[in-house]
């Protein structure tokens, strides 16, 4: 921290790596408020951005049946009076969809005339869905494993890094293609696999947190007073675990809506439903992006704002709450 | 170097357990038979399709017990034959499969490599000089968003501008075309459009990490020394303050070719690319046990290979790590697959 020798060498701003982050974002602040922590307790702009567009698609993916929106399934064929070329006579003709954007259709239609606003909605649900369960399932299972490895020590925690690194040396995507083309293509089948992925990272971030917490006071206190292990592991120990897990579990969120996507592309994504990686995949043939670029980028935007919303907010959690070192490389 | 060669001792361990665990699992999901001989490995009650199936059994191996079979696969497997494809004819051998599949996503993968570390210098360069002002702030942006893309949503937007809309880059890509020349019809200008979809991602990445470590570098006395001295600006940055920056962006680079991987199967799928990205999805859905197997185990091999080798390069271009526990915690720039 030597921001006092700092100098201004051409324009070269000095300022201390780890405090990089935190000051982009307070410099415009009173330059006498020197103290950096009283500084590093804001969550700038860009966070309550992230959390509406997350509150707003959630609310909509879990309202929308009650929601006045067009029916994602139905076809919306428009028709226009155009004269019939044998009769001569002014007729009703249905137009060839896809339909542009227009009042009618907000966002336009693909090219069985299905509204896109509705089906980006409709995948937000399925999206969503493997999203919240695939990082439910990474914490709870690498959340207890993580846990007890950190708390106890010794050959269970030898044991449990060991599943770690077993896991961790997969090639994560092949390994979600091959149990899925193996077992089934459900909603929680894929998320199920997807969380196998976040079981690692995850437990290895509870078990290094819950080793460096089990050596404070507070939990050496409940220990000479004689509390039970699993009480100490949920009331001492779990509390302070948790925040840094779910920053990563916002990670594992973003990436587990990605892993679906890509799963989609190669053709193995939940069967029967709308997600925005099938979406997108819709719209991608050369002929579809030539007449109507919208259908793929619509569902672009809405899984590229979630996924960004998702990175960017467990990005400022860390910074607010301060967790550093975490660690999820594959090493 | 007895903790180099404890290190290697363990990396064969894990492969051994990675093999073990794909094998068991594959044959525990999936019915390899099926795929041989099609609906007839159903009909057990035909005596003719019975001989059928005794016969492919005793052909593939499939009739002794699973550890043997793995046994069996790990000897040929260590000497380089990685056993033959389980479809009706077998025909071509695994590792001829690999041989003619592998080198063109290397290929893929070295280009895309190539154009993430030649953007994401500059751009770091440039970033951490103006850190904090204007530049820094959209470039920042500019970082965060390019690494919430995901690589198939890249492709689409990277097809649509530059194949569709601008029609200047070749979305079609021939394997038999020569590799090193600059027409449509050479592989090189090809695996453009794919190395971007591949390499943006990555670039924005690096920068994020480069920048951090830059902007420590930019404080240190030496620079103050060589700006003093009246050393030019571009001088301090690429020949004084880059260099001891790059040490963390090593190992990303190597932990991002694990990355890679995943992303080039998408790539591979969208621009039709015959590597063996996509030659280990056809064999999954094929339930085409060996192919999968052998990508398996290149991929992790080559994986748990690329970081080793980035640890042991992190020591020898900065002595000063050489002492210290090289598995400290890195920050996390980017999560993928």
């Amino acid at each position: 921290m030597n921001d006092e020798q700092a100098t201004d060498m051409d324009n070269i701003n000095t300022i201390d790596s780890e405090t990089a982050e935190v000051q982009e974002e307070t410099n415009d602040s009173n330059p006498l408020e020197v103290s950096e922590f009283a500084d590093k307790k804001t969550l700038g702009f860009g966070f309550w951005l992230a959390a509406f567009w997350l509150v707003l698609i959630s609310f909509l993916a879990v309202f929308s049946p009650m929601l006045p929106f067009k029916d994602s399934e139905k076809n919306y064929i428009a028709f226009e009076q155009k004269e019939n070329p044998i009769t001569g006579k002014m007729q009703e003709r249905p137009i060839q969809p896809p339909y542009a954007p227009s009042s009618e259709h907000w966002l336009g239609t693909d090219q069985d005339a299905r509204d896109i606003l509705s089906r980006s909605i409709e995948g937000a649900r399925i999206s969503l869905a493997v999203g919240a369960l695939t990082a439910l399932f990474g914490m709870v299972v690498g959340g207890t494993l993580g846990m007890i490895a950190g708390y106890f020590k010794g050959v269970l925690d030898k044991v449990v890094g060991a599943i770690f690194l077993v896991v961790l040396s997969f090639p994560g995507l092949i390994l979600a293609i091959l149990i899925v083309a193996l077992l089934d293509r459900s909603l929680l089948t894929i998320s199920v696999t997807l969380g196998i992925l976040g079981v690692a990272p995850i437990g290895r971030l509870a078990r290094a947190q819950t080793l460096s917490f089990s050596e404070r006071e507070f939990v050496m206190a409940a220990e000479t007073l004689g509390s039970k292990k699993s009480r100490i592991l949920i009331k001492e120990l779990l509390p302070n675990v948790l925040i840094p897990m779910s920053t990563l579990a916002m990670l594992v969120i973003a990436v587990a809506i990605v892993g679906e996507g890509t799963l989609a592309f190669l053709g193995l994504s939940v069967q029967g439903s709308a997600t925005w990686g099938k979406l997108i995949l819709t719209g991608s043939g050369l002929n579809t992006l030539e007449s109507s670029p919208w259908v793929a980028f619509v569902p672009m935007g809405f899984l590229f704002l979630t996924v960004a919303s998702f990175n960017y907010l467990s990005d400022r959690i860390r910074d607010y709450f301060d967790v550093r070192d975490i660690f999820v490389t594959r090493d | 170097m007895p903790k180099a060669v404890k290190r290697f001792i363990g990396l064969l361990g894990l492969l051994t357990i990675v093999s073990m665990v794909t094998f068991g699992a594959m044959n525990f999901l999936g019915d390899p038979l099926f795929n041989i001989l099609g609906p007839v490995a159903a009909d057990v009650d035909n005596p003719e399709s019975l001989a059928a199936i005794e016969e492919a059994k005793a052909q593939y191996h499939l009739d002794k017990s699973l550890p043997e079979r793995w046994a069996r696969w790990a000897w040929d497997f260590i000497r380089g034959d990685f056993g033959v494809q389980f479809s009706s004819s077998g025909q071509p051998p695994v590792s001829d499969l690999i041989k003619e599949r592998l080198p063109r996503t290397l290929e893929l993968m070295a280009v895309a490599q190539l154009i993430a570390v030649s953007l994401a210098i500059p751009w770091s360069v440039l970033a951490a000089s103006r850190a904090n002002r204007r530049t820094d702030k959209i470039s920042t942006i500019t970082a965060f968003a390019f690494v919430s893309i995901p690589s198939f949503a890249m492709a689409v937007i990277l097809f649509y501008f530059f194949s569709v809309q601008l029609d200047f880059l070749p979305d079609t890509y021939t394997a038999n075309d020569p590799f090193w020349g600059f027409s449509h019809d050479h592989r090189l200008i090809q695996l453009i459009l794919p190395g971007f979809t591949l390499g943006l991602g990555s670039a924005a990445a690096y920068q994020r990490l480069l920048r951090t470590d830059m902007i420590t570098t930019l404080q240190q006395d030496f620079i103050l020394m060589a700006k003093s001295k009246g050393v030019s600006k571009r001088r301090v940055l690429y020949s004084h303050a880059l260099r001891p920056s790059l040490f963390s962006l090593i190992t990303l680079l190597a932990i991002n070719i694990g990355f890679m991987i995943g992303g080039s199967l998408v790539v591979e799928q969208f621009f039709r690319i015959p590597g063996i990205g996509s030659a280990v999805v056809e064999a999954t859905l094929r339930e085409d046990f060996p192919v999968v197997l052998a990508v398996v185990m290149i991929v992790s091999a080559g994986f748990m290979v690329f970081n080793y080798l980035a640890d042991y390069l992190y020591t020898l271009v900065d002595p000063r790590v050489r002492h210290e526990d090289s598995s400290k915690p890195r920050k996390i720039t980017s999560m993928g697959m």
